[in-house]
C-alpha cells in the first residue's frame, strides 16, 4: 500500500509546507537487503563494566563495526548501545544514560539506541530491582523522543544469562539492523543461554525448512520471502481457494505449495506429511493465516465468533499437538505465531479476534516449555498497523489516523513483520521463550 | 571400443498432477488462451512439487482446437512457467485421447530409459477457440502474398467476395461424416437401446460423486485456483434425477427411436487444463516424490463408422479387451474402470457392448461377453459430466485423479490395486491404459 | 442414318466446352418445336483424343467432392472430363429428344483401371438405347475412356424426357418402396453447392445456379447436381473402393437447396451400398452401390 501522506511530507514543496505547519513528518524507513552493512556509521557502547566491554568487542571484532566507548565530539552515531546490566541503584543510571542523551542530537536518520538491562526480579533488592525495571521506562520513553525512522529498543537478560548468550547477541544484531525498521519502543526479554549463532549472518536458516500458513498474500508471502531469503526451504499453506497467489508465491520463493484448511481435523498431520515426504524435515512454523470478521460483541453472531476462534487460534493449537506428538519436530524448532495488538490492548470492535489473538499470547507462553526439551521455541508477533489489503479497506480518514498513531508516524509494510518472525525463527533466537514482539512502530495503545 | 549401456525397461511412475479447475464455456477463463492455461497448470504443478529451475527430462502437451500461433504451444507454456527454459517441450494431437497420449508416450520413454522425468498435459478453450477465415479467404490472401506485381495483387484481390469475409469457427461435426459427436453418439445410443434414465442415472452419480470429493478435500493437491475459479465450475451438487428427468433431448432428435441424450447427460463445452508429473524411481527418490501409480500398458484402437460399422465413440469397446488379453487380466482383476464420460451413453453402450453375448462372440472374438463392470468401481470420483470435458484436459484429469486414489486404497487396504482408463475420441478414436499403485 | 446402321465415329479434335454447348441447346430447344424430331437415335459417335485434365481442375475438384488430392482421377472427375462429349451428341440435331429439362436418373460408372492425371485419354460418346417409359422416354449416353488403347473408364448417363412418347412398352420398373435405414452421416448442402459444382464440372445448366433459373423448369429452388451427390457418396466410401469398380446410382428425386441430407454409406456384401434421403421427410434423393469391378 502507498502511503501518500508520507511521500508529500518527504518530498518537494510539500515537504517544505508540512515542516512550516508542523506537521508530523515520518521518515521514510530504510530496510534491509542482503550485503547492507549491519551500521551505516560509528556505534557509541556505553556503560560500566565487563558487559559493555563484551559487547564493544563483539560489535568491533566481530562485526567489524567502528566503536566507540566514549562519545566523540559531533560524531554522528548509527547506534547508540547502553549496558545497564550492572547497574545495583536507580543513581547508576545517570552517567550513561546522561552520556548517550548528548549523542541524542547528532543521531544519524535511521539510527539506533539499543538497551541490554537485567529482568527486574521479585527476589532482588529493591534499589536493583528500581534499577532494573527503571531501564523499561527510560527506553519506552526514550523510543517515543526519537525522530528521523530511529529506533529505541531494549534487550533484557534474565538470571543467569550472559550478555554473550546467542540470544543476546542475535537480538542485539536484530535491533541494531535494519530487520527491525518497525520494531520500537520494545523491550525483548532472552530467558536462557540456549540457541546458536549462525555461520552465516546472510543465511541464518540455511537448510531449515519451514511452514508458513496463509502464505498466499500479504504477511504470509512476506514471510514466506523472507523465511526463503534467509535460507529456508518454505513450504507455503493457504486455503485450496487462494491456491493460484499460493503457487506463485511457492514458485517465487522455490519451496513448495499446500493447499489446505488449517482448521481442518488432520491439518497438522497434512503439514508434517508433507514437509517430512518432500523436505525430510520440519523446524520452522509460522501461524500466520487469520482471518477478522468484525463487530461489536452487542451484535455478534455465533458464525462471526467461531469462524475467528476457529481459524486464528484452535487451528493452531490443534496443529502444534500434532508437531508436539509427531516426534519430529525436535531439531530446535520454533513455532511463531501471528499474534495483534488488538489482542494486547483490545480494539473497539473486535472482542472475537482480541480474544483470538490474546489466546495466541497464552499459547505460545505455554507452549514453549513443551518445545524446551528439544531447543525449541514458541514465540508471538504483533503486528500493529500494517500496510495490506485488509488495511486498506479500513475507510480513509480512519487509516490515515491508524498510521500515525505510533511513534515513527506511518504504517509498518509486511516485510517489517516477516522480518521479525525470521528472527524468532532462527537458530539464534533459542533463548527467546514463550514471548511476544511488538512490530508497531511503537503504537500508543497497550504495552 | 567403449562398453554399451543402454538402459533396461523399468517403471515409469505417476507422480502426482495438477489442473486448474474446468470452467464453462464462455465463463471465468473466457479471455484465456490455452497457453495462458496450461502455464497456469504448469505452474501450479511446479509450485506442488518444488519444481522451480527444474530441468524436467520432456513435457507433451497439446490441445484439440488449436491456433495456428500456437505450433511450438507446449514449449511456449513451458518458456512461460517457472521450470527451468532448458525443459524441452512437444506438441501432441490426439482428439479428446490428446492428454492420455502424452502420458503413455512418456511414460513409455521413462521406461526406456530416455527420460528420467516428463510432464504430460492438456488444455482446451471453446471459448477462446481459433476462428479462422474461410477456404475462398484464405487461398486469396495466400495468392495475394505470393503475388510479385501490382497487376497479380489485383487478380488475387479481386478474387475475394464479401461473403468470403465471413469467419469459418471450428466444428465439433465428424469432418467424414458431417455429424456431430452428440449425433453420432445417438446413433449408438439407439443401437444399444440405452434408457433416458439410465444415463440420467450416470449422470447423476457423476455429479455426486465429484462433488463428494470436492467436499472431502480430495482435490486440494490435484487442482490449483486460477482466474478466481475455484471448483469446476460444470459440477451440479444439488442435481437431481428428477430435475435431470425434466431436461429436453438434444441429440437423436431424427431418429426413429426416442431421443434420450439431454445436455444433462452429455458434457458441456468446457475449457481448461491439466499435468501430470512422471517419472522414474531413481528420479522420485532423488526429488523426495512419493510414487503414486504405475504406467503399466496402453492399447489405442479405432472404429469405422464413417460406413456405420460401429459407434463413433465405440472404440475403448475394442481396445480394452486386447489390452487385457496382453496383461493376462479380466475386468474383475480392476478396483476401478475409469470411463471417460463424453457422454452417459458413451459409458453405457461401452458396458453393454462388454456385457453383450453377440458382441463377444461376433466382434471380439471371444467365447462369449466379456466382462461386466459394477457401478461402485466405476468413476469413483465423478467423470466428465460433472468435471466438463475441455478435450484435451480430460486424460490428465482422470490420470491424476485416479493415480491418487490408487495410492490411498493400497495404503488404506494394502496390496496393488489397478485402475483400467478409457478414453473415446472424434474420429473413432479411442485410448485405453493400466496403471496399478506403486 | 438409321437405329442399328453401322456406327459412325466423328472425331471433334479438341473437346468441347459446356459453355458453348448451352447455348446450342437454347437453339435446339427453341426451333425442335418447329420441326417434329426423329424418334431414332444417332449412330454417331464422337471421338476426342488425348484429353489431358490440368492438376488445378482436379485439385479443386477432389477438393470440393472431399476425395484427397492426388494424381488419380476420381471416377466422378472422369465422367466431368467425358460429359461435354456426352452432352455434344445430345445436343446435334440429330438426337430426338430435347436436350433441355432432360432428367438424369440414373448413371452407371465401370472403372477399369486407375487414370493418372497427365495420362492422356481418349474419350468416345455415343447414345443407345431408347426407350418407353411410363412419363416418357428414356436414353443412355455412353462414354467410353481409354488410355494407352486400354479401357479403363465407361460410363453410362440415363436420361428421361418427361412426356415425350415413343413407340413400346413402358417397363414396369416399380420400386421397392424406400426405407430410409440408420444413417451413417449427413451432408450440409449450401444455396452455393449446384454454384461451386458447376464450377469444377462446367455444368452450368440454370437449375443448379439460381432460384430463378430452377423455376424456369419448375423447380421452386435451385437443385444440387445429381452427379456431385453421387460423387459425394463414392468419397465417403473412400479407399476400400479399391482400383477397379462400379459405381451405380439411382436418382430419385431433386435436392433442393440449401438441404440437408442424411447418408448411409455402408459395407453391403462384397461392396458398399449408399443412399441419400430428406432427413425430415425420409424421401429418398438417391440410392446406389459402389462393388467391385
Amino acid at each position: 500500500m502507498t502511503d501518500t501522506y508520507l511521500n508529500l511530507v518527504n518530498s518537494g514543496v510539500t515537504a517544505k509546507l508540512a515542516k512550516q505547519l508542523g506537521l508530523p513528518r515520518p521518515a521514510p524507513l530504510r530496510r534491509y537487503r542482503p550485503g547492507q552493512p549491519l551500521l551505516d556509521g560509528p556505534a557509541l557502547v556505553l556503560g560500566p563494566g565487563k558487559d559493555a566491554d563484551a559487547v564493544a568487542s563483539l560489535l568491533s571484532s566481530g562485526w567489524d563495526v567502528d566503536v566507540h566507548r566514549h562519545a566523540a565530539p559531533d560524531a554522528r552515531y548509527a547506534a547508540v548501545v547502553l549496558v545497564l546490566t550492572e547497574v545495583t541503584h536507580p543513581t547508576d543510571l545517570s552517567a550513561p544514560v546522561l552520556a548517550a542523551a548528548a549523542t541524542l542530537r547528532g543521531l544519524a536518520r535511521g539510527g539506533r539506541v539499543v538497551t541490554v538491562s537485567r529482568t527486574a526480579a521479585d527476589d532482588d533488592a529493591p534499589a536493583l530491582a528500581a534499577a532494573r525495571q527503571g531501564v523499561d521506562g527510560l527506553l519506552r520513553s526514550l523510543a517515543k523522543e526519537l525522530r528521523g525512522g530511529a529506533t529505541g529498543n531494549g534487550i533484557v537478560l534474565d538470571a543467569g544469562v550472559d550478555v554473550d548468550a546467542p540470544s543476546v547477541v542475535g537480538a542485539l544484531r536484530f535491533f541494531l539492523s535494519t530487520r527491525s525498521a518497525f520494531v520500537d519502543g520494545q523491550l525483548l526479554t532472552v530467558s536462557s543461554g540456549a540457541g546458536a549463532l549462525p555461520d552465516d549472518w546472510e543465511h541464518p536458516l540455511a537448510g531449515r525448512v519451514a511452514v508458513v500458513t496463509g502464505a498466499a498474500r500479504g504477511i504470509g508471502e512476506a514471510i514466506a520471502s523472507t523465511l526463503a531469503r534467509d535460507g529456508a526451504t518454505v513450504v507455503c499453506v493457504d486455503v485450496p481457494s487462494a491456491g493460484e497467489q499460493l503457487a506463485t508465491v511457492a514458485n517465487r520463493v522455490r519451496g513448495t505449495a499446500l493447499q489446505l484448511d488449517v482448521t481442518t481435523d488432520d491439518a497438522g498431520a497434512r503439514i508434517l506429511e508433507h514437509a517430512l515426504a518432500r523436505h525430510g524435515r520440519i523446524d520452522v512454523v509460522v501461524h500466520n493465516a487469520g482471518i477478522t470478521r468484525d463487530k461489536l460483541l452487542a451484535n455478534m453472531t455465533p458464525e462471526k465468533w467461531d469462524s475467528v476462534l476457529a481459524v486464528n487460534i484452535a487451528a493452531q493449537l490443534r496443529i502444534n499437538e500434532a508437531l508436539l506428538e509427531s516426534g519430529d519436530f525436535v531439531h530446535q524448532p520454533r513455532i511463531v505465531s501471528l499474534a495483534s495488538t488488538s489482542g494486547i490492548a483490545g480494539n473497539r470492535g473486535q472482542t472475537n479476534y482480541a480474544a483470538s489473538k490474546g489466546g495466541v499470547i497464552g499459547m505460545v507462553r505455554a507452549t514453549a516449555p513443551l518445545l524446551a526439551a528439544f531447543g525449541g521455541t514458541a514465540n508471538a508477533v504483533a503486528p500493529g498497523f500494517i500496510e495490506t489489503e485488509m488495511t486498506a479497506r479500513i475507510p480513509a480518514l480512519t487509516r490515515q489516523v491508524a498510521r500515525r498513531l505510533n511513534s515513527l508516524q506511518q504504517g509498518g509494510q509486511p516485510v517489517d513483520v516477516a522480518e521479525t518472525v525470521a528472527f524468532l525463527a532462527s537458530p539464534a533466537a533459542g533463548g527467546v521463550v514463550g514471548r511476544v514482539l511488538r512490530v508497531c512502530g511503537q503504537n500508543m495503545v497497550g504495552q | 571400443m567403449a562398453t554399451p549401456k543402454t538402459p533396461a525397461p523399468r517403471r515409469a511412475l505417476v507422480l502426482g498432477g495438477n489442473r486448474i479447475p474446468f470452467a464453462r464455456a464462455g465463463g471465468r477463463y473466457a479471455h484465456a488462451s490455452n497457453q495462458d492455461m496450461l502455464t497456469a497448470a504448469l505452474d501450479g504443478l511446479v509450485a506442488r512439487y518444488g519444481l522451480q529451475g527444474e530441468r524436467i527430462g520432456e513435457v507433451a502437451a497439446g490441445a484439440v482446437l488449436k491456433h495456428s500461433r500456437d505450433f511450438n504451444l507446449t514449449r511456449e507454456a513451458v518458456l512461460g512457467s517457472a521450470l527451468s527454459a532448458q525443459t524441452p517441450a512437444y506438441d501432441v494431437q490426439q482428439a479428446c485421447a490428446t492428454g492420455l497420449e502424452t502420458v503413455v508416450s512418456l511414460s513409455n520413454k521413462i521406461r526406456l530409459g530416455q527420460l528420467e522425468s516428463a510432464i504430460s498435459g492438456g488444455v482446451d478453450t471453446t471459448s477462446d477457440a481459433p476462428i479462422a477465415v474461410s477456404d475462398r479467404l484464405r487461398r486469396a490472401l495466400l495468392d495475394l502474398s505470393r503475388a510479385k506485381n501490382m497487376q497479380q495483387k489485383l487478380a488475387a484481390a479481386a478474387k475475394i467476395r464479401p461473403k468470403d469475409l465471413a469467419p469459418s469457427t471450428p466444428r465439433t461435426s465428424e469432418p467424414r461424416t458431417g455429424l456431430s459427436m452428440g449425433e453420432h453418439q445417438a446413433l449408438t445410443t439407439a443401437q444399444w437401446g440405452i434408457t433416458r434414465e439410465a444415463q440420467d442415472e450416470v449422470a447423476y452419480a457423476s455429479h455426486h460423486r465429484l462433488a463428494a470429493a470436492w467436499e472431502a478435500g480430495f482435490f486440494d493437491d490435484l487442482v490449483t485456483p486460477y482466474r478466481g475459479q475455484t471448483i469446476d465450475g460444470n459440477l451440479r451438487a444439488d442435481t437431481s434425477l428428477e430435475k435431470l428427468a425434466t431436461l429436453r433431448p438434444t441429440f437423436g432428435l431424427g431418429l426413429d427411436t426416442p431421443a434420450t441424450m439431454t445436455a444433462g447427460n452429455s458434457t458441456p463445452l468446457t475449457d481448461g487444463a491439466s499435468t501430470v508429473l512422471l517419472g522414474s524411481d531413481e528420479w522420485a527418490a532423488e526429488h523426495d516424490l512419493t510414487p503414486l501409480a504405475v504406467v503399466v500398458d496402453a492399447e489405442a484402437g479405432a472404429v469405422d463408422f464413417v460406413h456405420g460399422e460401429d459407434g463413433l465413440l465405440m472404440a475403448p469397446a475394442f481396445a480394452v479387451p486386447r489390452l487385457l488379453a496382453r496383461n493376462g487380466l479380466t475386468l474383475d482383476d480392476f478396483a476401478y474402470v475409469e470411463i471417460h464420460e463424453a457422454f452417459a451413453s458413451t459409458v453405457l453402450t461401452t458396458l453393454a457392448a462388454w456385457e453383450s453375448d453377440e458382441f463377444g462372440r461376433a466382434r471380439l472374438g471371444l467365447p462369449g461377453a466379456f466382462g461386466t463392470v459394477d457401478r461402485e468401481r466405476l468413476n469413483v470420483h465423478g467423470s466428465s459430466l460433472a468435471a466438463g470435458h475441455p478435450f484435451a484436459a480430460t486424460g490428465g484429469r482422470i490420470v491424476a485423479t485416479i493415480s491418487k486414489e490408487l495410492h490411498l486404497r493400497k495404503q488404506r487396504d494394502g496390496g496393488t490395486p489397478r485402475a483400467l482408463v478409457s478414453v473415446c475420441a472424434a474420429g473413432g478414436l479411442g485410448l485405453t491404459a493400466i496403471l496399478e499403485a506403486a | 442414318m438409321t437405329d442399328g446402321a453401322a456406327a459412325q465415329v466423328v472425331d471433334i479434335e479438341r473437346m468441347p466446352t459446356m459453355g458453348s454447348l448451352y447455348p446450342v441447346a437454347g437453339v435446339r430447344a427453341a426451333t425442335s418445336r418447329l420441326r417434329p424430331a426423329s424418334r431414332e437415335l444417332p449412330a454417331t459417335t464422337l471421338r476426342t483424343a488425348g484429353v489431358v485434365a490440368t492438376a488445378e481442375h482436379l485439385t479443386a475438384y477432389q477438393h470440393l467432392l472431399g476425395e484427397s488430392a492426388s494424381d488419380r482421377l476420381p471416377a466422378g472427375f472422369v465422367h466431368v472430363l467425358a460429359f461435354p462429349l456426352a452432352f455434344s451428341v445430345m445436343v446435334r440435331p440429330d438426337f430426338p429428344l430435347p436436350v433441355l429439362g432432360m432428367v438424369h436418373v440414373a448413371n452407371r460408372v465401370t472403372q477399369h483401371a486407375p487414370v493418372t492425371l497427365g495420362t492422356p485419354l481418349d474419350v468416345t460418346a455415343r447414345a443407345r438405347d431408347l426407350r418407353a417409359h411410363r412419363s416418357g422416354t428414356q436414353v443412355d449416353l455412353v462414354a467410353s475412356v481409354h488410355a494407352d488403347g486400354e479401357l479403363v473408364w465407361e460410363g453410362v448417363s440415363t436420361y428421361l424426357a418427361k412426356g415425350v412418347r415413343i413407340a413400346g412398352d413402358a417397363p414396369d420398373d416399380e420400386r421397392a418402396p424406400f426405407v430410409a435405414p440408420v444413417p451413417t452421416g449427413e451432408w450440409r448442402l449450401g444455396p452455393d453447392t449446384g454454384r461451386r459444382y458447376a464450377a469444377v464440372s462446367g455444368d452450368r445448366n440454370p437449375i443448379h445456379l439460381s432460384a430463378l433459373g430452377a423455376k424456369a423448369f419448375g423447380f421452386p429452388r435451385a437443385i444440387a447436381h445429381g452427379m456431385y451427390t453421387a460423387a459425394r457418396a463414392l468419397a465417403d466410401v473412400g479407399a476400400a473402393r479399391g482400383d477397379a469398380f462400379t459405381w451405380a446410382v439411382d436418382f430419385q428425386a431433386p435436392v433442393l437447396l440449401p438441404s440437408t441430407v442424411s447418408v448411409r454409406v455402408a459395407a453391403d456384401g462384397d461392396g458398399f451400398a449408399f443412399a441419400g434421403w430428406d432427413r425430415r421427410s425420409g424421401r429418398p434423393h438417391l440410392t446406389g452401390t459402389v462393388g467391385p469391378a
